[in-house]
């Protein structure tokens, strides 16, 4: 695969989020970090097959997703009965049980957000891989940059750990093949979004519609 | 003493969404449309307005019961403070504090920390951009795993399910408390870390006897 090229004319430059230095983007090793001379802050990573990771990985969480909404999450056996948990349900109950606000913003954390950023990932990088810009892939990735901070499916797995403490002394838990799927999304969808820079994505991407 | 040149003063502003550096001049990115500001907009203000509103809704949050338990024998509302006083008192002390870090602590430091840090862009308190930085990319950091509790809460209610036996409810709480973590998140988004060296700046080209008149 090409390297991480850059868009013709220039110069190219970066700032820094944090303190706003200007700096010349140089390209650097695959593996390594530009760092900010000033406050040290990492300007832009240069990741190890970048496209193919970002692609393949999203693919994943794609499919792991799938996996754990269509199997049980966990199941509780008390009083005779047997409840099982998916995280579709625990949004719905919320939103059924006169919480639909608090039940909608657990959907959109934990279904919603996974949902776009992974699918985006795909669109954007997919056919970058083969050097082409997929239609309004411009707009998608911009909605990569906003959804970012609303994806916690990690905090909802420590949700989980927190109610076993809770229901594991009434009841007998049994872990589902969907809790074992969810653990692995959340590695799927950390190692995709790790997957590729914001500067690559967006310097290949300008390229593309060159 | 001199340090590399900036983007804000040359007029360069680095964009919001893809990080293309253009003059701000131009309105929006070339690259990918978005409007160009060489900092965030009324990011002070608009910080400060997002704490005040959750600061506020942090009462209710901690006041009112997260979840309604029904048993047999009648109905008992928890707030999170109760919760996690049970976790406690059930000896799962690893768990308590967990739940008094995510959901009690990490919103009042994260509430405390943006408005030091708003203090010191206003200059009201030293700027030291290379703590305060860090200061502010642990509240970014660490600001989700408030929702913590929230996510207990509907695991709970749809789990316990037990017909007369035993239900979970959602309180009133939990919409405060899921306002919160909201609220703080955007506060944290809004705030522009680049004002403290601003501010640095601003204070090291002032003359150095200024302050001790002679």
């Amino acid at each position: 695969m090409r390297p991480w090229p850059k868009p013709r004319g220039g110069p190219h430059r970066v700032v820094c989020h944090f303190c706003d230095t200007l700096h010349e983007s140089v390209p650097v090793p695959e593996g390594t970090a530009a760092r900010c001379v000033r406050c040290n802050a990492v300007l832009y990573q240069n990741r190890y097959a970048s496209l193919v990771r970002a692609t393949s990985f999203s693919l994943t969480a794609l499919i792991l997703m799938a996996i754990v909404h269509s199997f049980p999450f966990m199941s509780m056996d008390a009083g005779g009965m047997r409840t099982t948990l998916t995280p579709m349900g625990a949004a719905s109950a919320l939103i059924n049980d006169g919480s639909p606000i608090v039940g909608c913003a657990v959907a959109l954390f934990t279904m919603v957000t996974p949902l776009i950023m992974s699918g985006g990932l795909i669109y954007v990088c997919g056919p970058l891989l083969w050097g082409k810009a997929a239609p309004g892939a411009t707009r998608v990735a911009r909605w990569l940059t906003l959804t970012e901070p609303w994806n916690m499916i990690e905090v909802f797995l420590l949700g989980v750990l927190v109610s076993l403490m809770k229901l594991g002394k009434m009841a007998e838990l049994h872990f589902g093949f969907g809790f074992w799927a969810f653990a692995l999304l959340m590695l799927a969808m950390a190692a995709a979004v790790a997957g590729i820079d914001r500067e690559e994505l967006w310097d290949r991407l300008e390229v593309a519609k060159e | 003493m001199s340090h590399p040149p900036r983007g804000g003063p040359l007029g360069l502003a680095g964009c919001h969404a893809c990080g293309k550096v253009s003059p701000e001049t131009l309105g929006r990115c070339p690259r990918c449309g978005s409007a160009l500001h060489i900092r965030k907009p009324q990011s002070i203000q608009r910080t400060v307005a997002f704490l005040i509103a959750a600061g506020v809704l942090y009462v209710p949050a901690m006041i009112l019961p997260i979840m309604t338990v029904l048993e047999f024998g009648g109905s008992s509302a928890k707030t999170i403070i109760e919760g996690m006083m049970e976790f406690w008192q059930s000896g799962a002390y690893p768990i308590a504090i967990v739940i008094f870090t995510a959901s009690i602590l990490i919103p009042l430091v994260k509430i405390v920390a943006l408005i030091w840090l708003c203090a010191a862009a206003c200059g009201k308190v030293h700027p030291s951009p290379k703590i305060l930085g860090k200061v502010y990319w642990l509240t970014e950091l660490l600001g989700r795993w408030s929702m913590v509790d929230i996510f207990v809460v509907a695991i709970l209610v749809a789990m316990v399910q037990l017909g007369a036996y035993m239900r979970v409810l959602p309180g009133s709480g939990a919409l405060a408390f899921a306002g919160v973590v909201v609220l703080t998140m955007f506060a944290a988004m809004s705030f522009d870390p680049r004002l403290l060296w601003d501010r640095l700046e601003l204070m090291e080209g002032a003359p150095p006897n200024e302050e001790s008149p002679p």
